[in-house]
């Protein structure tokens, strides 16, 4: 850094690549006039080949007679994180950046899979740009053209985000609702952006549409479900209207009418998910609420923050995980250390005995909480706890078990792994500066006189620090993560564990039975509820003693500890309960759930709202009869039949393809009842649907799909009240309630249990299908 | 999630299905519902048992169901007590 900075005259809102796939975009906004100027700048960063020296030898000449590759090099340098030695590499640029990943795997293959190593392979285009250049995404920049010089640095925690314009987009068909069905040749009768609304004949009103967003030219445009409908919707039309790529232009460059990434199906967590094709907006960003994990938590200052940590386009953090973003951070680090970055992961699990892997593999500690209502309950919970020990115990794959320190004297309690005290590694330099910026938001936003619009914008930054440091544990145990290995991910649960348990005696021993404990949560109850010990003082004590920051979150008055259906003891995330500062804590019940049926959600409420007043436990007991008044009330309305349709929605993500179910089911009939209507629903994506006959082996009468509701069908009353038994029971379990004792009050027979039904349609495709 | 090793709670409902197997042929309601007691038990310290990580699930399970057992017999006396 020499001397002053100079002054910024404007920001890098993005980097893309170019479609002549030899160069990228810089999008430039400056800040005297608020336009966004476009600069390709040729760029085709290479990546590197490790192997044995005579194979390098032979692929370098090899490569150089292929028209695919631009270049090929030599280079001395220590490409491997986990083995500092230099060597001799191959750097191979190719030709078009949009080969690289086609380019790379044809070398793996001349190489068996096995030879050769292939590093900084995926990293895209405009990522290394940043990288190399000292760029990321919404940097202040001063500077021309391609000239641009950050004038702080990415990690900067006080900054000022560039005033972007943002739009809200929303497409109609003439004579439809939204969230129905489109006929296939759908005209558009009308498109909302901004305050602007255009309406009028088809041709005319895309053409409108095109000086609309050349005048009002939006950094960013906001839509509903745009991956899935209006941007497809939009190009579609123009494309019937004869308008061309040329004509038809929403971005702030000329594209062909064509998705830039197509629709998946994916597996999180044990969940099915689908994504939707991503549409080009080139120069301004999409955010799609529907096809976003992070925007509803994070919103725009949350996603800034991490574009500008993980040198990611505003428009992949939008529409990836947080892992891809922790992910990306590591990259930058790793770069930044003069390593690179591995394609895929070298690195094989060790081998161990069975009663090791028993040993090892194990998260962190779970109590069974006593199941019941329970009052003058302490809760106190880590901050961030995972991410901070992994710092503190410089846990890290290249540096856990190094050959450096053999008598190192920080070691997994039970397991032994030693920690490097010579270097620090990957994970915790990459963690250590979120750790502190999650820790820096949090003090200014309690600090007095920060305007509350500030406050909101660093409760969202924090946000967004808090889901990318959760997956940053995760990725530890994930096969493909390339810097995680298992056993860091089996310290970290063993350091969390050992800390949990020795917590236990020190809060007896200052006053307090433990009621409950979850991985980094306790939940206590003073021995002698006439002398409560001091809440604020015990969380003092133990951050002081451990070096890690325990923290107070409240005292309730009341909780409930909820029980299994099947075995009738405790689950550790089932609870609910309200704090002596006016607010609920609720785990495991509907209202948390985003599927979770409407009027199941207002009998929650109901009987939320009237525990809200209860002291303490006997409180909770003596409201009982009223709640179970409410829930007759409900049952009787429900049973009329005149409850409005559209609170009787069901939500269902398919868990699999459509044509691989076997039982006939609820959603099973949604799906076909979808089909039938010319709509595909591929696994991972939701219906929505109300339940009409559920005895009914018909699609069609069996349910009725939301984008069919006409608001006055016969609904199954019996389905909707064991619904409302289900939730009941639920809440009030503990306090006695029975899920069958309600339904016979309510006159409805208990479930039958269900049989499983064999589609016949479904053993006949079998047959079928088989060759 | 790529988890190699089942956990002790998995192995546990994988050991109670044998149970069942035993229960089945339980004849009276008592002992029946004097089955479902070891059953709570072994459930009621899974924490503790997975805290241990002990290869042998037995010894784990016979464990909770024992001092599910013993926290039900009558209070020591006071001197006895006070004398460990």
């Amino acid at each position: 850094m020499d001397g002053a900075a100079p002054t910024p005259d404007g920001w890098l809102l993005d980097i893309t690549e170019s479609a002549d796939g030899r160069s990228v975009v810089l999008w430039r906004k400056e800040r005297s006039t608020g336009r966004v100027r476009r600069t390709a700048v040729e760029y085709r960063p290479p990546f590197l080949v490790d192997g044995p020296r005579e194979e390098l030898a032979g692929l370098a000449r090899r490569l150089g007679q292929d028209p695919e590759v631009a270049g090929v090099e030599r280079r001395v340098l220590a490409p491997s994180l986990f083995d500092r030695r230099a060597r001799t590499v191959l750097s191979v640029t190719p030709a078009r950046n949009p080969h690289r990943r086609a380019l790379a795997r044809s070398v793996d293959a001349l190489g068996g899979f096995a030879r050769f190593r292939l590093y900084d392979v995926d990293l895209t285009a405009p990522q290394l740009y940043h990288l190399g250049h000292g760029l990321y995404p919404f940097a202040p920049v001063a500077g021309r053209g391609a000239d641009l010089t950050a004038t702080e640095p990415a990690e900067a925690i006080d900054y000022v985000t560039p005033p972007l314009r943002v739009a809200r987009l929303e497409v109609r068909i003439a004579g439809e609702r939204r969230g129905r069905i489109p006929p296939p040749d759908g005209r558009i009768g009308s498109v909302r952006l901004g305050d602007v609304t255009l309406e009028g004949a088809e041709e005319d009103l895309l053409r409108a549409l095109v000086d609309e967003v050349a005048r009002s030219d939006p950094d960013a445009v906001l839509t509903q479900g745009g991956d899935a409908f209006d941007l497809p919707w939009l190009y579609r039309r123009a494309a019937a209207c004869g308008l061309g790529p040329d004509v038809f232009r929403l971005g702030r460059e000329e594209v062909p009418f064509r998705p830039s990434r197509r629709a998946y199906t994916f597996e999180t967590y044990g969940q099915v998910r689908h994504r939707d094709a991503a549409w080009p907006l080139p120069g301004r960003f999409h955010i799609d609420r529907a096809n976003s994990f992070l925007f509803d938590d994070a919103d725009i200052a949350g996603l800034v923050d991490a574009a500008r940590l993980s040198r990611l386009s505003l428009t992949t953090v939008v529409r990836q995980s947080p892992g891809t973003c922790f992910t990306a951070m590591e990259m930058a680090h790793a770069l930044r250390l003069g390593a690179h970055v591995p394609w895929k992961k070298n690195r094989p699990e060790t081998f161990r005995r069975g009663d090791q892997l028993v040993a090892a593999d194990r998260g962190g500690a779970i109590f069974l909480p006593p199941v019941g209502v329970h009052d003058l309950v302490d809760e106190f919970d880590f901050a961030s706890l995972y991410p901070s020990i992994m710092v503190r115990n410089n846990l890290s794959a290249e540096t856990l078990e190094c050959r450096c320190c053999p008598t190192s004297p920080i070691r997994a309690p039970g397991l032994g792994y030693r920690s490097c005290v010579r270097r620090v590694g990957l994970i915790p330099r990459t963690l250590a500066p979120l750790l502190a910026r999650r820790m820096a938001y949090k003090a200014a936003m309690k600090r007095p006189g920060t305007p509350p619009e500030e406050v909101l914008r660093l409760k969202r930054r924090v946000k967004m620090l808090k889901w990318v440091l959760v997956t940053a544990f995760g990725y530890q145990g994930y096969r493909n993560a390339r810097f995680g290995r298992i056993e860091c991910h089996e310290a970290i649960n063993a350091y969390a564990r050992r800390l949990l348990a020795d917590l236990v005696p020190l809060a007896e021993a200052a006053g307090y039975r433990v009621l409950h404990g979850i991985v980094d949560s306790l939940w206590l109850r003073p021995t002698d509820p006439a002398r409560p010990p001091d809440p604020e003082a015990f969380a003092r004590e133990m951050s002081a003693r451990y070096d890690l920051p325990l923290g107070y979150e409240g005292r309730y008055r009341w909780i409930l500890f909820l029980p299994a259906t099947t075995h009738g003891l405790g689950v550790p995330n089932r609870y609910y309960g309200y704090y002596e500062h006016g607010e609920f804590k609720l785990r495991g019940i509907g209202a948390r759930r985003h599927d979770t049926t409407v009027f199941v959600r207002r009998f929650e409420g109901e009987v939320l709202d009237l525990f809200r007043a209860a002291r303490d436990a006997d409180g909770v007991r003596e409201r009982l009869p009223r709640a179970l008044a409410r829930a007759d009330l409900f049952a009787e309305r429900l049973a009329a039949g005149d409850w409005p349709r559209d609170e009787l929605l069901v939500a269902h993500r398919l868990g699999q393809s459509p044509s691989e179910f076997v039982t006939f089911t609820d959603s099973v009939a949604a799906v076909r009842q979808l089909a039938d209507a010319g709509v595909h629903r591929a696994a991972g994506e939701l219906v929505r649907y109300v339940v009409l006959d559920r005895r009914s082996r018909s699609f069609r009468h069996r349910v009725r799909v939301a984008e069919l509701l006409d608001g006055d069908e016969p609904y199954d009353a019996g389905a909707y009240l064991e619904l409302l038994a289900r939730s009941a029971e639920t809440l009030l379990a503990p306090l006695g309630v029975d899920r069958e004792d309600l339904l016979s009050r309510w006159g409805v027979a208990p479930p039958a249990e269900r049989t499983p039904f064999r589609s016949p349609e479904r053993a006949v495709q079998g047959v079928l299908e088989e060759p | 999630m790529g988890r190699t090793a089942p956990t002790y709670r998995q192995a546990l409902e994988e050991r109670m299905k044998r149970w069942d197997e035993f229960a089945r042929l339980l004849t009276t309601p008592e002992e029946r519902a004097a089955f479902e007691t070891l059953r709570t038990g072994a459930r009621r310290y899974a924490a503790q048992a997975t805290y241990v990580g002990s290869p042998d699930l037995l010894e784990s399970i016979l464990l909770s169901v024992l001092l599910d057992l013993a926290r039900r017999l009558p209070a020591e006396p006071a001197g006895r007590a006070a004398a460990r």
